[in-house]
C-alpha cells in the first residue's frame, strides 16, 4: 500500500487505467444486437479508485457470463457513465444511461446518498437498478425497482450483538459512533439490539467526524465497567486516533466494530492498536468457496485483492444476467419478478434470497484482526 | 485527579498545535492587516513535506525535517509573491479572497497527487510516551508542548532583542512611517510570510504523526486557530499562544464533562462570549478607528 502511495507510482497507475479504458473503446464496440447493462461509476473524483474496482469486479462477472452463453444467446456488455463522486454527477450519469432504451438494468452506487438522490429517476425510469448503499431505509421507501446487492445496516448491529453477546458472552457495551447520518443510525440500533439481546449498554460516546482528540471518550469507557467497545465509525483517521489512544491509555477490553475496523486503510493506520479486535465485513474471501474463487480471478486479472467494492458489482451483474435468463424476456416487469424469485443464489457477497423490499443479503461476516491478517470466524444470517 | 491531569495533558497538548497556527495568523495579520486563510494548508504542505522526504525517499527524520523548512521557506516566500504582492495596493477583501483562492488550489494540487486516502506519519521520537502512575504523557505531545514553548521564547528574543525584529515590529506597527526611515517594507513583509509558513510548516510535522497526514488536516486546526486569535486579542503574540492553549483546555474538559459531541462547539461558545463581551480579546487593546 505505502508504495501505492508514491505521486509516481500513482500517475502510471493513472496512466495505464486510461490507456485501458481508450483500448476498451477501440476493441470492444457495442454492438446493436448486444444486451447493454448501465453503470453509474466514479470514474474521477475522491471516490475514483474504488470506481475503477467497481468496473473490475462487474467487467470479471460479464466476461464469466458471457463465456457461459451470455444472456438470451446475447453477448453482455456494461455501459459506464462517471458519477464524479458526488450525487448531482449520480442523478446526471443514471439519465444519460437512462435516455438509452436498449438498456436492460442498471448498476447504481455503493453510497446510500448518491442511491437516495436517484430514487425519483429511477421510479420514473421503472427498470431494475442494483445498488450496494447500506442505509436500510433505501428499499423501504417503496421503490420496487430498487435491488441492494449488500446486506443493510439494520443486519450490522444485530450482527455485532449477536456476536458480541451470544459468542463473546459479553454484557456490559460501551458504544462509540460517529454522529453524523451513518453512525447515529448504527448507534440507534445497536443499542436496541444490544437490549433486545439482554446486554446491559454502561457508556454511549458520541463524536463528530475529523476529531482530533478522543481523550475524553477513551477516559469515560475507562471509568465505566464496560467489558467491550462496540464502535460505528464513519472514518479510518477517527478510528486510528481513537484506537492509538485507547491503547496508550491502557484499555484492552474487547472491541466489535463496524465494517471500518477491517478496511485496509484502518489497518495500514492503526497498525497493533486493532490487533485481536473483530469486526463484520460483508465480502471477506475465506466465507465462502464462491468468494475465493472470486478472490482468486480477481487477483490473477489485476494483482489486487478483491474488496466489497467489486464484489458488489461482480453479483450484481451475476444476479442481473440470472433474472433475464430465467424471465426469458428484458421486460422490466418480468425481469423484476425474476430478481424477486431468486432463492439460494451463492454470490460472492453472501447467499442471495430477496425480500419483497428488495434487499438480497441478511447476514454479515464476522472477522478478526489476527496480527493484522483479517481472517474469517464465521457468517451469521438471518431470516429474510 | 488522574482523569484531571491526563485531560490537561491532552488539551495543553492540542492546544499547543492551536497556538502554532494561530502566531502565523498574527504575524501575517500584524504585517499586512490582512487574514491569511490559507494558513491551515500551511500545515498540510509541511506535514506532506515530511511525508514526502521521510516515507516516500526514506531520509532521515532530521534531514526530512530540515528539508521541509526549507521548503516552507520558499513556499512562503513564493506565497507572498502570487497571492499577497500583486494585490497589496488594494482593499481588506481582495487580498482575503485571494488567500481562500490558494487554499482551495492548494488543497486540490494535493488531492490531486495524493487523493484523500490518509498518509502516516512516523512519531519524532521513538518511546512511546512516559507512564506516571495511571498517567499516561504521549511522547509526540511532549514535543509539540516542548517545541512550541522554546519557538515563543526564540521569537520573543528575535522580535524584542534584534534589529531585524525590531524593523519588522516597526513595520507591522506603521508601514508609512517604517519606509520613511529606510525600513525595506516589501522586504519585512516577505520575511514575515517566509517565518508564518515555516512556522505553519512546523505545526504539521508536529501534529501529523498525531492526526495522520490528509489535506482536512489544514481545515480542522485553523478554525480552533481563527478562534485562538480572537479570545487572545487579534493581533497579539502572547494572546494567540494563551488562546490557543485556552482553546485546546476548554474543548477537552468541556468534552469530558459535558458533551463530546459538541466538543468543537465549546471553542466556539467561548468565541462568541468574546465577540460579544470582549470583542478585543483577552490582551488586545480598544482601537478606535484610525483617523
Amino acid at each position: 500500500m505505502a508504495a501505492m502511495n508514491r505521486p509516481s507510482v500513482r500517475l502510471g497507475v493513472r496512466a495505464a487505467a486510461l490507456a485501458a479504458v481508450l483500448a476498451s473503446f477501440a476493441a470492444a464496440p457495442v454492438r446493436a444486437e448486444d444486451l447493454k447493462l448501465g453503470m453509474v461509476v466514479p470514474v474521477t473524483g475522491a471516490a475514483a479508485e474504488s470506481g475503477r474496482f467497481a468496473q473490475w469486479g462487474a467487467q470479471l462477472a460479464a466476461e464469466e457470463v458471457n463465456a457461459a452463453g451470455g444472456v438470451l444467446g446475447r453477448k453482455l456488455v456494461l455501459v459506464t457513465e462517471d458519477d464524479q463522486t458526488s450525487n448531482p454527477g449520480g442523478v446526471a450519469a443514471f439519465n444519460r444511461l437512462a435516455s438509452d432504451a436498449s438498456i436492460v438494468a442498471f448498476l447504481g452506487s455503493i453510497r446510500s446518498t448518491q442511491t437516495q438522490a436517484m430514487d425519483p429517476d429511477v421510479r420514473r425510469v421503472a427498470k431494475p437498478v442494483f445498488f450496494g448503499g447500506t442505509d436500510p431505509e433505501l428499499t423501504r421507501s417503496g421503490d420496487p425497482w430498487l435491488f441492494r446487492c449488500r446486506p443493510n445496516d439494520a443486519y450490522s448491529a444485530k450482527v455485532i450483538a449477536a456476536f458480541g453477546v451470544g459468542e463473546l458472552k459479553l454484557k456490559k457495551w460501551a458504544v462509540v459512533y460517529s454522529t453524523d447520518a451513518f453512525g447515529s443510525n448504527g448507534h440507534k440500533h445497536l443499542v436496541e439490539e444490544l437490549k433486545a439481546a439482554g446486554a446491559e449498554v454502561v457508556t454511549e460516546q458520541g463524536y463528530a467526524n475529523q476529531a482530533t482528540d478522543f481523550t475524553p471518550v477513551v477516559l469515560a469507557i475507562k471509568g465505566s465497567p464496560a467489558d467491550v467497545i462496540g464502535s460505528y465509525f464513519t472514518f479510518e483517521q477517527d478510528l486510528g486516533i481513537f484506537a492509538r489512544q485507547l491503547r496508550q491509555l491502557g484499555v484492552r477490553t474487547p472491541w466489535v466494530g463496524s465494517p471500518s475496523i477491517v478496511a485496509t486503510t484502518a489497518l495500514r493506520l492503526s497498525g497493533p492498536a486493532l490487533f485481536g479486535t473483530y469486526g463484520i465485513a460483508d465480502f471477506n474471501a475465506d466465507s465462502s468457496p464462491e468468494a475465493r474463487a472470486f478472490a482468486d480471478a480477481y487477483k490473477a486479472a489485476h494483482k489486487a485483492g478483491a474488496d466489497n467494492f467489486s464484489s458488489w458489482t461482480y453479483d450484481a451483474v451475476k444476479l442481473a444476467a440470472r433474472a433475464i435468463n430465467t424471465a426469458k424476456s428484458t421486460d422490466p416487469k418480468a425481469v423484476r419478478e425474476a430478481i424477486l424469485a431468486i432463492r439460494d443464489y451463492k454470490g460472492v457477497e453472501g447467499t442471495y434470497n430477496f425480500d419483497a423490499n428488495g434487499d438480497g443479503l441478511h447476514g454479515y461476516n464476522i472477522v478478526k484482526n489476527d496480527n493484522g491478517k483479517v481472517v474469517f470466524i464465521k457468517h451469521i444470517e438471518f431470516a429474510p | 485527579m488522574t482523569v484531571l491531569l491526563q485531560l490537561l495533558f491532552q488539551g495543553v497538548g492540542i492546544g499547543a498545535v492551536y497556538a502554532l497556527v494561530a502566531l502565523g495568523f498574527v504575524l501575517i495579520y500584524r504585517a499586512t492587516n490582512v487574514v491569511n486563510f490559507a494558513q491551515g494548508q500551511f500545515a498540510v504542505v509541511g506535514a506532506y513535506g515530511m511525508v514526502v522526504t521521510t516515507a516516500d525517499l526514506g531520509l532521515p527524520y532530521w534531514v526530512g525535517i530540515l528539508i521541509t523548512l526549507a521548503v516552507m521557506a520558499l513556499f512562503g516566500a513564493l506565497f507572498n509573491l502570487s497571492v499577497y504582492y500583486p494585490l497589496r495596493n488594494r482593499s481588506f477583501l481582495p487580498v482575503v479572497i485571494s488567500t481562500i483562492g490558494a487554499s482551495i488550489f492548494i488543497t486540490n494540487i494535493i488531492l490531486g497527487v495524493y487523493g484523500p486516502e490518509p498518509s502516516m506519519l512516523a512519531p519524532m521520537l521513538d518511546a512511546p510516551g512516559i507512564s506516571l502512575g495511571n498517567l499516561f504523557l504521549d511522547a509526540q505531545y511532549l514535543t509539540i508542548i516542548a517545541v512550541t514553548l522554546a519557538l515563543v521564547a526564540l521569537q520573543y528574543l528575535f522580535f524584542e532583542h534584534t534589529l531585524l525584529g525590531k524593523r519588522m515590529q516597526a513595520v507591522s506597527q506603521d508601514k508609512e512611517m517604517a519606509s520613511l526611515l529606510g525600513i525595506k517594507v516589501g522586504w519585512m513583509i516577505m520575511l514575515t510570510f517566509i517565518y508564518s509558513a515555516m512556522l505553519g510548516g512546523i505545526a504539521g510535522i508536529l501534529v501529523a504523526p498525531i492526526l495522520f497526514v490528509s489535506v482536512g488536516l489544514g481545515g480542522q486546526i485553523a478554525l480552533k486557530a481563527f478562534a485562538a486569535t480572537i479570545i487572545g486579542g487579534f493581533g497579539d503574540v502572547p494572546g494567540a499562544i494563551v488562546g490557543g492553549i485556552a482553546i485546546g483546555v476548554i474543548e477537552t474538559f468541556g468534552a469530558y464533562y459535558i458533551s463530546v459531541p459538541y466538543k468543537d462547539a465549546f471553542a466556539f461558545i467561548v468565541l462568541f462570549a468574546f465577540l460579544l463581551l470582549r470583542p478585543q480579546g483577552l490582551f488586545g487593546e480598544k482601537v478606535s478607528q484610525k483617523a
